[in-house]
């Protein structure tokens, strides 16, 4: 009997988050032997609708890829499309799509904290946190007039100002936030329950982290030094930079205290730009057509790098749109880190990556060596339909 | 290492009241900037057009009646709207703003979501379905 596998199924529905994903896991009695993924349930086809729209419209269309990181979706598909158009937003609006990303990272890592606590049945966190992060999240509907899907770029700048008003009603509320989050670092470092449940569990090297390409911050919790706003500046953080937030450990520990303690870098940088914040217009002139081109735009979402490459064919739309985000680089390493875990463990391993499902769905096909091939877009047409016959 | 380290938050929250609001008993005031129904001003309109071309959800039909009397009827299509604003960026004559109050929209009746802005003798001709000889419509 010893050679036949127990297989635990997990998803597609709720595999402990609320996105679909189907999770295979083979145990031997309770500790996982091997582990497999099959994404794909909410594959939305997004990359095409942003071709058959203009880059108007589709700025609007990739702001909806992620419902936690819009901002960044609207940023790196803005500043590619004013990189191939020649323009750059000025100095004002790019202070404000920074403190705007700067908040949304603010409520993402919130979220998360809570997310993962309620992972490990620590619910008095989870509500604590989600309580405070409405904080967070009436500021941004403070500025821009949405709590969710902002809307704060358009192409070549952004549409709210932040006037003395809204600058105070920041500093209160994240004096706030940051009292509160000496408090989360205090409970996630040093809880003894809680930390039965991360100390030591999940751990990947730096070298693994570096073999699998993890990005963000479960790259930094294992040492890996990347984070796309100090490697390859963008906006204005050249000259408001943040610190590079790391821990060694690689535990689900140090993906908590990573997490957390860029709160503070956060804190530190929004304060930083409302003090300098530069004068001058909100928007520049963009031209609706656009000469053929192509460029690539990389930004930090609050999961890691987020990746544009945008091609223009001198119409008012794109040519193609590829967007790749952090959770599929990071995916690889749930199955990794599960094997040789408890099962009771894996939902905290795949909350650790701060997955998202929906953000990463969509069509890749992986060249292998000498089976490449290349399908046109009839071809792949064709498949979707017969996929779903 | 510690025990019980949100014994204080626990506690505090038994006497605190609560963090969430009693709505719809309470109505929370929204914040000056929130997006809520769009609103067409006629006045300074030219119908151009740019904010239905831009509209990323298809929400907005400038129908032109007649261009040189600056006869145009604005529909807008409540359900299908994203509340981007990217509309009111777009135009720049200012003729469009989002209502900060104006944010409970739900209905009973899909009809409810269709809203014409325009004169009155203009919204009633088209939908009677007559518009005006050789009328471009611009979606």
């Amino acid at each position: 009997m010893a050679s036949e596998k127990f297989v635990i199924p997990i998803g597609p529905q709720h595999p402990a988050l609320k996105e679909p994903g189907h999770f295979e896991f083979n145990v031997d009695g309770e500790i996982v032997t091997d582990a497999s993924v099959r994404l794909g349930y909410v594959h939305r086809g997004i990359e095409k609708g942003a071709e058959t729209r203009n880059f108007v419209q589709a700025e609007y269309l990739v702001e909806r890829i992620c419902g936690i990181c819009s901002h960044v979706h609207a940023t790196a598909f803005c500043l590619g499309v004013e990189r191939l158009a020649g323009v750059e937003a000025p100095p004002r609006a790019q202070a404000i799509r920074q403190i705007v990303a700067e908040l949304e990272r603010i409520h993402s890592h919130l979220l998360w904290v809570g997310v993962a606590a309620h992972e490990a049945g620590f619910d008095t966190l989870f509500m604590y946190t989600w309580r405070d992060r409405e904080t967070v999240m009436n500021l941004l509907e403070g500025i821009t007039g949405n709590r969710v899907n902002y809307s704060a770029n358009v192409l070549g700048g952004v549409k709210c100002d932040i006037g003395p008003e809204q600058a105070e009603a920041i500093q209160i509320g994240l004096n706030f936030l940051e009292e509160r989050t000496r408090h989360y670092l205090e409970v996630v470092s040093s809880d003894a329950m809680f930390l039965r449940r991360t100390r030591g569990i999940g751990v990947m090297t730096r070298e693994d982290a570096e073999r699998m390409g993890v990005v963000g911050p479960t790259a930094r919790a294992s040492g890996v030094p990347r984070d796309v706003r100090i490697d390859a500046p963008y906006l204005l953080y050249a000259e408001h930079p943040v610190e590079l937030v790391i821990e060694e450990a690689g535990d689900l520990e140090a993906r908590f205290k990573v997490r957390v303690r860029e709160l503070f870098e956060s804190y530190r940088v929004i304060r930083e730009l409302l003090t300098a914040l530069p004068e001058g217009e909100l928007t520049a002139r963009i031209p609706r057509r656009i000469k053929p081109a192509e460029t690539i735009s990389r930004v930090e979402a609050p999961r890691g790098e987020l990746f544009y490459f945008i091609k223009s064919n001198g119409t008012d739309s794109a040519e193609r749109v590829k967007v790749r985000t952090p959770t599929l680089p990071n995916m690889a390493s749930v199955l990794a880190l599960s094997v040789g875990h408890q099962l009771a463990d894996v939902p905290m391993i795949l909350a650790g990556i701060d997955p998202c499902f929906s953000c990463n769905d969509r069509m890749a096909v992986v060249k292998r060596n000498g089976d490449e091939q290349v399908w046109t877009w009839e071809q792949l047409r064709q498949y979707g339909i017969e996929y779903y016959r | 290492m510690k025990v019980m380290t949100m014994w204080r938050d626990a506690l505090d929250g038994l006497v605190k009241s609560p963090a969430t609001q009693r709505y719809p008993f309470v109505r929370a005031v929204a914040p000056d900037r929130l997006r809520g129904q769009l609103h067409w001003n006629p006045e300074s309109c030219t119908g151009c057009g740019l904010c239905a071309k831009d509209c990323p959800a298809e929400a907005i039909e400038v129908i032109v009646l007649d261009k040189k009397a600056k006869r145009f009827v604005f529909r807008y299509h409540v359900d299908r709207c994203t509340f981007c604003a990217q509309c009111v960026a777009s135009c720049r004559q200012g003729c469009l703003e989002m209502a900060s109050d104006a944010w409970e929209l739900a209905a009973t009746d899909k009809d409810d979501f269709l809203v014409h802005y325009g004169a009155e003798e203009d919204v009633e001709a088209v939908l009677a379905g007559a518009p005006a000889a050789d009328a471009p419509v611009a979606e």
